[in-house]
């Protein structure tokens, strides 16, 4: 299958000043400033075929909006190469954004004053689409995300779900067969959520549109996205299934213990060292958590000499769950999953 | 280029069928304009209506380099709306929503920018070239009015490329303050004959910050000054330079956007 995104050891550095303290360091300020170069982007490369929905997540300031910029012909690398479409997109940008389509959760990219229809016709003629083109395909994607009530409305009287339902039509005008979507879900709530997620689920299987999303929601990379690339400051820290990231990670179970009477974590330790388990314990809910491989022989084991030698308010048996593997990776600082 | 013009027509009726949305907004802001340009019109009058000879130019010569002056100056008002550009684009990540749309980014700009009302300013400017010109008895020849609409373009094309040049300081500067203020000042000096400053501002106004051309010589031609003839036909040359310079400016500077923080 065809590559979508290439991206080959792709930099971004920002020149940040700092600035001396005091009157003194303005003046001083106004001849030498003193920068030191931060990268955003350190050196990644991965590639991205025609059709997947990937999601690509990190923390701020991980570089993950810097990367989209990058990728979209905003902002210009500073070394590397990015093929996206077959294009360059910062050398042939007018050319190259006739291909993609562009969601920016915090940022409007329709315009404010005038009806959300006008907005749409103005975008049509920017994208050239025909009118058969815009019927053929807009008509369907007016219904599915059911804002046909909406598009009498100027922009700034909707509301921020109704808002990004518009948006998400809007990048689609022309039907390009590359969607960004950065955070398009940020602050909305459950049910636009899911209508979003099922929209562009929709959308991937009927015209094999590849997607790339940010987010910092990870149930929406979970509803959505096969593989992940997570982004630790501004390196690639995993890039692959995010099956794989679970079953290897995530083969876990965590039990919880509550205690009747105080006990010390040390205790503890002692009475299962026999056990592989790994301990964690939450002073101020006098929680303890045990971290142990998905077992049923050896939870049954813990919980039996656990019991036999304190009294017990609660116990709790959890799945490890997606947010707390990212954690985990993000406190280690490496994935060692292929 | 076909598609440029087309869009051109495109954003211009989206903008008035913005306007046409708050129509008591619209009326009210006719009037005021209209006011305004009234008061203008007085001002020049009783202003120039104690000078005499001003560096070899009379008092009706000089009320018309004025109501020259204000024709390009309305047209590049209309179209050259970008004073709050730093503020809007690049601190506010505007231009991030620009330069994922298939248009030239300065042209698109400008499309969203428009303010045709400023045009009204041209009303004005030429209700006083048409008082001067008839105390002065000017006669127009059949090439005047073909003349006059190049001029302005070339005239309203230096304005803008200037604009569009200190608009992109913004591109490498992260400063918050802009020039766009000293910027205004300077364009005042056109209004008047150049020949009454010394050299080194004539110099800078002829061939840095062109602005003798957006008003006093162009308007020479009209009032028959031969002596300034090559620099009256040299406007819309020198719109053309230092629109393409502005430009091509441009395009480096949208080479360094370094995008805003969400």
């Amino acid at each position: 299958m065809k590559n979508a995104i290439e991206v080959n050891n792709l930099r971004k550095e920002f020149k940040a000043y700092s600035s001396r303290s005091g009157l003194a360091g303005a003046f001083r300020d106004l001849f030498t400033r003193n920068y030191k170069i931060a990268r955003a982007v350190n050196d990644i490369s991965f590639n991205v075929k025609q059709g997947e929905m990937v999601g690509y997540i990190g923390e701020n300031g991980a570089g993950k909006s810097t990367t989209i910029k990058m990728l979209t012909g905003i902002l210009t690398p500073s070394g590397g190469q990015i093929k996206v479409n077959g294009m360059n997109p910062h050398k042939e940008r007018e050319k190259f954004v006739q291909t993609i389509g562009v969601v920016f959760g915090q940022r409007s990219q329709l315009w404010w004053d005038i009806a959300v229809q006008e907005s749409f016709r103005l975008l049509k003629k920017v994208y050239k689409v025909t009118d058969e083109q815009y019927d053929d395909h807009m008509n369907h994607v007016i219904k599915t995300l059911d804002i046909e009530p909406l598009l009498d409305k100027p922009v700034r009287k909707l509301s921020l779900g109704q808002r990004m339902r518009c948006e998400l039509a809007a990048a689609l005008i022309h039907n390009p067969p590359l969607l960004f979507l950065d955070e398009p879900t940020i602050g909305l709530d459950v049910l636009v959520k899911l209508k979003i997620r099922e929209f562009l689920k929709e959308v991937n299987e009927k015209y094999n549109t590849t997607i790339l999303l940010t987010t910092h929601d990870l149930s929406d990379i979970e509803a959505l996205c096969e593989r992940v690339i997570m982004l630790d400051e501004g390196n690639i820290i995993y890039d692959g299934a995010l099956k794989n990231l679970k079953d290897t990670l995530g083969d876990g179970k965590e039990l919880q213990f509550q205690f009747l009477e105080k006990v010390d974590l040390p205790a503890v330790k002692k009475l299962t060292a026999a056990l592989p388990v790994k301990w964690e314990h939450d002073e101020k809910e006098q929680i303890f958590t045990a971290n142990m491989q998905n077992n049923d022989e050896l939870i049954s084991q813990l919980i039996a000499k656990i019991v036999a030698a304190f009294k017990i308010k609660d116990i709790k048996i959890n799945e490890t769950s997606t947010e707390e593997i990212i954690r985990n990776i993000y406190e280690k600082g490496a994935v060692e999953v292929g | 280029m076909v598609f440029y013009v087309t869009m051109f027509f495109q954003y211009m009726s989206q903008y008035i069928k913005t306007r046409l949305q708050y129509r008591s907004d619209l009326i009210v802001e006719f009037f005021s304009d209209l006011m305004s340009q009234a008061i203008n019109l007085v001002f020049i009058l009783v202003v120039f209506g104690h000078t005499q000879l001003l560096g070899g130019w009379s008092r009706d010569e000089i009320i018309f380099i004025y109501g020259f002056f204000l024709v390009p100056y309305a047209v590049f008002s209309a179209f050259f709306n970008i004073w709050d550009f730093n503020e809007r684009y690049i601190v506010r990540g505007e231009l991030d929503r620009i330069l994922t749309r298939p248009i030239h980014s300065l042209f698109q700009i400008i499309l969203e920018r428009l303010e045709l009302e400023a045009l009204l300013g041209a009303v004005t400017g030429l209700a006083v070239m048409f008082y001067a010109g008839t105390r002065l008895n000017l006669q127009l020849d059949w090439f005047d009015p073909i003349l006059f609409i190049i001029f302005v373009i070339g005239g309203a094309l230096v304005y803008g490329g200037i604009f569009v040049m200190l608009a992109c300081v913004s591109f490498w500067a992260d400063a918050k303050t802009s020039l766009m203020p000293m910027m205004y000042n300077i364009s005042n000096y056109g209004r008047y004959p150049v020949n009454i400053y010394n050299t080194v501002i004539r110099f800078v106004l002829t061939w840095i910050l062109p602005f003798a051309f957006v008003g006093v010589y162009p308007a020479a031609f009209f009032l028959e000054k031969k002596e300034w003839y090559i620099y009256s036909f040299l406007t819309p040359v020198i719109g053309i330079i230092f629109f393409a310079l502005s430009v091509f400016l441009w395009n480096q500077g949208v080479k360094k956007y370094r995008g805003a923080g969400n």
